[in-house]
């Protein structure tokens, strides 16, 4: 056998090529790698990364349980899960008929089944950063429909962890998922301070400790006979704690994974053999499930419970994906062998079709969604909007304010104060009650979709008003050619120039103002005008309360 | 699912043993030493190295090499070069005569006492740089001396590994051809790093600085190029008949070399750092894995008579010889202290010696015993290092005459750090620089930093949430710290950190987040999203009771909008058309 460090040094040079490309062309890093362990294999035994691939394995699941946050949960609660489940099982069920169809026999087909079904959070996040900042509705959507798969991954492969699908194993391994549990709380809330304690200021201490700790749970694990995912998700939440209160020990744990989770990625690419035409048959019946049977059902289901159509479209493009968790579960599977190579390498290879083609309907997704509706493919129904919103049939000259907001609000108080009648445009759903209760005229919907402005009776309006600094969504309302001035926002300066160029009467740009008010009170310090104590009392009662 | 069983036992240890270590007020490294020689064949045997283990301690040695590589920029180290050199070589002499006569005064035979004597002239690389990390003196000027000296030496241990692995060297003309390809080879690829410092990687650099992911893995796979170029050396050299080895270490250093010229490094530290921690924690503990107790302790009285002697041997003569080449009494103090041990490379040594059928196990057994005992104990003179020297300055100053180096870094004081360039921070700078003599800037986009050093601004390329880059820019004695990061973790981290008596300016984008900065000791909480909130109320007043006042409003915003200079000269232009 070659020398393992030769190996691992292979396999990041293999990488190297591959990670060029993600960056150019703003991919996320999963595919490459899987791609670039393809190569990677050509050149050496990828068994004996096996090994280090299972600590990538490890630390994946570790840092899911550790990034977990509970507001999380509860917020999947109100929101899609019906959608989520639904998805699951009929995509799920027609994964495993395809498996069946193709001949593979019923337990592996399974395991296409759960491929197809489940989608990337990595991915998926990777895809709508931006737009988890912005706290776009769909991202949420997204954002809790792969958290809800990720979970049901986590509990699949502590069923799966039994071999067989009877009874009374699964009862026994779904006990012992409740005593990793126990021990993980148990674990957090008294030994994790204890080890914070003893370690004092050394993070290197910290790290190694928590990692022990990692160690520990996968050798309950492995004593228990329960998958080490479970023993590595369990560690992570024994280990989750304030990330603030410990920066370095999270921001060091994540460097470890993310060098370990590589070799996985890669190893798992360089796991697959030459492609067989039955294999590759697999692989596109799984690619059309995935990537465009997948997002179809989400969208319908989406749709179905009221969502307007734009953001049940959108949302669906963010999961159209095999997910890591698929790839964690196939390759436990071929180890124990349960599964033969023919289906893991179908699975890996739609895995890396998928996690690409995914970034591209993500990138094109405006477009795509435009193209649907206008060959009247999505007929978005209009039940949540019209059921939510409240504006009186006889609203004209008013004011539209889109975003209820900090500043929204705002407005809404200056408007009040005018005599002046106005319709807020708003989409979040945690921000509905307060609308509901706040304001007089309102429309519960997107502002990119064009029976929003019908509803808040834009035509009829004297001014639109838009709290939101996004770009499309400037450029949307100015599309509309209203009657109506048009006052927008903007992040920076030079957007702000090319809308006013645009049609916008007056473009606010907050970084603007928050640069003069900063300027003022820089000045007054460093002159010596004002001491700092002085300008935080009047900072403080400016706030007011 | 295969895990082995060594890994976990030794990280279990290393965190045990670490934690009681930390308590009793001991260096770590003790902890993982002890660690070792309790589980391992000396103590409990309870493991046998794996190859998985093998590999991640020898990653680690690369690792923590590559670690130091990106420190270095060759514009602070360059002064140190020549005088290094001529400091190692003598060094490496004189501490070899005088391991060899303490040898061969203890009985050892003149084969056995000339292996000892090669064996013991090497400081401890890990130990060494380990501590100097750990200790932030890596950079130092003693840092810079000994580093160099360190890798001096392992050129030369690469040489003698070499030799050894032929077996006895037949003449006098193959060591020294082998010393000529293995010197012809580092400088072959220090030429090749440094080009590549010069003319591929600050491109590529650029383009992948924005992507932490690519960023951090693109950096490992450069540290991996120059490992496998140098453990595979000897294979990629076979069809020309040359026969040559290089250390991974050496190739791993020469890989952050070439990185540590760009501005990127310090981030790069941050995520290099936990990785190296964790492999190099491995290759402490399994330092003692590999032998019985019985060859361990044969020579015992010996290696204690040993490790007495040589200590101060090695410390005088580090002291006279730094000394010699005219840097100040503290430099050669604390640059002679953190050398007197013996290296792990005493012991590769010694097993090679074993192999090549020089010595006997014993002897190896006494050459472990006293690299771990050297170890061990210079870790506590390295600890406390600067109270010793404080203790001993009377002693040591008829020594003290005008140093004749000075250390290159200049440390910021009462200076004004400031969190990411935009277009909020980017109008504060200016009356800044007027009024203090440092404003160092952190920021993560290298245009950004480049446009910033330009205009004359200290900037530093990197996430704030790293402590590395904290302490690069002094935040504990910065005087005004302005952050333009709305997380409220980050603000709440730095108001931990700052001195009492500086200024604060932070952001945020919630009114319960600024109330809450406040209270934890902000002077001023900036929330832009308020303040376009009471423009835009205050505009739409305007706009539905005076129109014409409003578009007259309207017309100078839009001047001053269109005013696109990167660093606004004129500060009193700043002030907006309703204001006051």
């Amino acid at each position: 056998m070659a020398d393992l460090l030769t190996t691992v040094a292979i396999l990041f040079l293999a990488a190297g090529p591959f990670l060029l490309v993600a960056n150019r062309f703003r991919l996320p890093t999963v595919p490459l790698l899987i791609v670039a362990g393809l190569v990677a294999g050509i050149f050496v035994e990828e068994e004996a990364t096996l090994e280090l691939a299972q600590y990538g394995i490890a630390l994946l699941v570790f840092w899911f349980g550790v990034r977990i946050r509970l507001e999380a949960v509860r917020m999947v609660l109100s929101d899609s899960e019906a959608a989520a489940l639904l998805q699951i099982v009929i995509v799920g069920s027609l994964g495993t008929g395809l498996g069946l169809l193709l001949g593979v026999p019923l337990e592996e087909s399974l395991y296409l089944g759960i491929a197809a079904a489940l989608s990337s959070t990595i991915v998926g996040k990777f895809l709508v950063q931006a737009e988890i900042q912005r706290k776009v509705l769909r991202a949420r959507l997204a954002e809790s429909i792969h958290f809800v798969q990720d979970l049901i991954a986590v509990i699949l492969l502590l069923v799966l962890g039994a071999g067989a699908l009877a009874l009374d194993p699964i009862a026994t391994q779904l006990g012992y998922g409740v005593l990793f549990l126990i021990g993980a709380v148990l674990v957090n809330r008294y030994v994790f301070d204890l080890l914070g304690r003893l370690a004092g200021d050394s993070s290197e201490l910290m790290i190694v400790g928590a990692i022990s700790i990692l160690v520990l749970f996968i050798g309950a694990a492995r004593l228990a006979d329960v998958s080490i995912v479970v023993g590595a998700f369990a560690a992570g939440l024994a280990i989750r704690h304030d990330r603030e209160r410990y920066l370095d020990l999270f921001n060091g744990i994540e460097s470890i994974k993310d060098f370990f989770v590589a070799i996985f990625f890669i190893t798992i690419g360089a796991l697959v053999v030459v492609p067989t035409p039955d294999k590759l048959l697999l692989v596109a019946g799984l690619v059309v499930l995935t990537a465009i049977v997948k997002p179809a059902v989400t969208a319908a289901a989406l749709i179905h419970r009221g969502y307007e159509g734009r953001s049940a479209v959108l949302t669906s493009f963010s999961i159209d994906q095999v997910s890591e968790f698929a790839l964690i579960i196939a390759i436990q599977a071929l180890v124990l062998g349960y599964l033969s190579p023919l289906v893991f390498d179908a699975i890996i290879l739609a895995a890396a079709i998928t996690m690409i083609t995914s970034s591209l309907s993500q990138r094109y997704g405006e477009r795509l969604y435009r193209a649907l509706a206008e060959r009247n493919l999505v007929r978005g129904r209009h039940g949540i909007i019209d059921a939510l919103s409240r504006v009186p049939d006889d609203m004209a000259d008013h004011v539209v304010i889109v975003g209820y907001g900090r500043q929204g609000r705002r407005v809404v108080e200056a408007c009040r104060a005018c005599g002046q009648g106005y319709v807020v445009m708003e989409n979040d759903p945690s921000l509905r009650s307060a609308v509901r209760e706040n304001c007089d005229a309102f429309v519960i919907g997107d502002a990119l979709e064009p029976y929003s402005w019908e509803k808040a009776r834009a035509g009829s309006a004297r001014l639109v008003l838009c709290t939101v600094p996004y770009e499309p969504m400037s450029r949307f309302i100015l599309e509309q050619e209203l009657e109506a001035h048009v006052i927008l926002s903007s992040r920076d300066v030079e957007t702000a120039l090319e809308l006013m160029e645009a049609g916008a009467l007056y473009v606010v740009v907050s970084d603007l103002l928050a640069g003069e008010q900063l300027v003022t009170f820089v000045s007054r310090i460093v002159s010596g005008e004002i001491t700092p104590e002085t300008l935080r009392e009047e900072r403080v009662a400016a706030l007011g309360s | 699912m295969i895990f082995t069983v060594d890994l976990a036992i030794i990280l279990l240890s290393a965190a045990l043993f670490g934690l009681v270590a930390r308590q009793t007020g001991q260096p770590t490294i003790i902890g993982y030493i002890v660690a070792g020689v309790v589980i391992g064949p000396a103590v409990f045997g309870l493991l046998e190295v794996g190859t998985l283990t093998e590999t991640i301690s020898r990653m680690g040695l690369a690792f923590l090499l590559f670690l130091l590589g990106i420190k270095m920029r060759l514009e602070e180290v360059r002064h140190v070069l020549a005088p290094v050199v001529r400091i190692s070589i003598p060094q490496m002499l004189l501490v070899a005569l005088a391991g060899g006569g303490i040898a061969l005064a203890l009985g050892f035979g003149g084969i056995e006492a000339l292996i000892i004597a090669l064996a013991v002239m090497y400081s401890s690389t890990a130990v060494v740089i380990k501590m100097l990390n750990d200790r932030d003196e890596a950079t130092s000027l003693h840092g810079k001396i000994d580093v160099g000296v360190l890798l001096v030496q392992d050129v030369v241990v690469v040489i003698l590994l070499a030799v050894l692995a032929a077996g006895r060297p037949e003449s006098i003309a193959e060591v020294a051809v082998t010393l000529a390809v293995v010197l012809g080879l580092v400088a072959l690829i220090s030429v090749a790093a440094l080009l590549a410092s010069r003319y591929v990687l600050p491109s590529l650099f650029r383009r992948i600085a924005g992507n932490r992911d690519v960023f951090f893995l693109i950096s490992i796979s450069w540290a991996f190029l120059f490992i496998l170029v140098s453990s595979e050396i000897n294979v990629l050299l076979a069809p020309f008949g040359v026969e040559a080895y290089l250390s991974i270490e050496m190739g791993a250093f020469l890989a952050g070399l070439a990185i540590a010229q760009l501005p990127y490094s310090k981030e790069l530290q941050e995520r290099v750092n936990p990785l190296t921690d964790l492999f190099v924690m491995v290759f402490f503990v399994t330092v003692a894995l590999d032998l019985e107790g019985t060859e361990l302790l044969f020579y015992w009285q010996e290696a204690l008579i040993t490790v007495l002697l040589l200590m101060p041997a090695k410390f005088l003569i580090f002291f006279v010889l730094i000394r010699w080449q005219k840097f100040d009494v503290e430099t050669t103090f604390l640059g002679s202290i953190t050398m007197i041990q013996v290296s792990e490379f005493g012991i590769i040594l010694g097993v090679a010696a074993l192999a090549g059928g020089f010595v006997g196990e014993e002897v190896l057994g006494y050459l472990t015993l006293v690299a771990l005992l050297t170890m061990a104990i210079s870790v506590y003179f390295i600890e406390y290092s600067r109270p010793l020297h404080a203790r001993l300055a009377p002693l040591l100053k008829r020594w003290d005459t005008e140093g004749g180096f000075e250390a290159g870094k200049r440390e910021y004081r009462d200076h004004a750090v400031v969190i990411g360039y935009d277009k909020v921070t980017r109008n504060a700078l200016p009356l800044l620089a007027e009024h203090y003599d440092d404003v160092v800037i952190v920021d993560r986009r290298v245009d950004h930093i480049k446009a910033l050093e330009q205009e004359g601004y200290k900037a530093i390329y990197g996430d704030f949430r790293n402590a590395t880059i904290r302490k690069a820019a002094a935040l504990k004695r910065a005087a005004f710290v302005l952050s333009s990061s709305v997380e409220v973790d980050v603000n709440r981290a730095l108001l931990r950190e700052i001195a009492s008596d500086a200024v604060v300016f932070v952001e945020a984008e919630q009114v319960q987040d600024a109330r809450e900065l406040y209270a934890n000791g902000a002077h001023c909480v900036i929330l832009s999203a308020h303040l376009a909130g009471e423009r835009l109320a205050e505009y739409l007043s305007t706009y539905l009771n005076d129109l014409g006042e409003f578009e007259r409003v309207v017309e100078a915003d839009a001047e001053l909008l269109a005013d696109v200079a990167p660093l606004p000269r004129i500060h009193d232009k700043m002030v907006g058309g309703l204001d006051g």
